[in-house]
């Protein structure tokens, strides 16, 4: 199944890998001729898929890529875990700050 | 299957990239509780890793990071990653594009 939006993907995936944290796997397919990337998130019972061929989507890929080292090597961040529904919200300034400090930043409660 | 240090999995995942400029290349990646062969009881609390795989089709390589390892990893892996989808992904039609 496609999710249109970004940031329904990016939350989605999350859930789902939270679910399941060991059936749920993260894949990044890269179609060099046709310039598309397919993310994929699935635990074998429900598949989420995201599409895009623009460059701009680039930084998508590595927020949602950095996300899922941390929660995947780490399991449990349950820190990261709560930042990521915050970042969903505020979508721009928080994956640049998520960018730059490399999946690990620094609590942010309101 | 070829199970890789992280490093040399990365220059392979590089070259991987650059061979297939007409094919795809897919990484896949999950949470693993495989253990190194010698440790026969699995500890669940520990070591978990992340597992991840690139394969174009014909060749497939894999890696294993731990929890120490995945923050220079991970920023590497985006670092070639993004190398290998700058050029070919579309440019925005706005003039503010990366």
């Amino acid at each position: 199944m496609y999710v249109e939006d970004f940031e329904a993907f990016y939350e989605q995936s999350v859930a789902l890998y939270q679910a399941n944290p060991l059936a749920t796997r993260y894949t990044i397919k890269f179609r060099h001729s046709e310039g598309k990337v397919v993310l994929k998130v699935t635990d074998d019972r429900t598949c989420l898929k995201f599409k895009t061929d623009q460059q701009v989507d680039l930084r998508k890929i590595e927020r949602i890529t950095t996300i899922f080292f941390p929660l995947m090597a780490c399991g449990e961040l349950p820190a990261e875990g709560q930042d990521a529904a915050a970042t969903a919200q505020q979508a721009p300034a928080a994956a640049a700050a998520q960018a730059g400090a490399g999946g690990k930043k620094a609590r942010r409660r309101g | 299957m070829v199970l890789l240090e992280p490093d040399p999995f990365l220059s392979e995942l590089h070259k991987m990239y650059e061979r297939n400029k007409n094919g795809s290349v897919w990484i896949t990646m999950k949470r693993s509780n495989m253990k190194p062969r010698k440790t026969k009881k699995p500890d669940p609390k520990r070591e978990y890793v992340c597992l991840i795989r690139a394969n174009d089709g014909k060749r497939h390589i894999s890696t294993t990071v731990s929890p120490t390892q995945y923050a220079k990893f991970s920023q590497s892996m985006v670092i070639i990653m993004k190398g290998a989808m700058a050029d070919t992904l579309k440019r925005k039609e706005k003039k503010k594009d990366k």
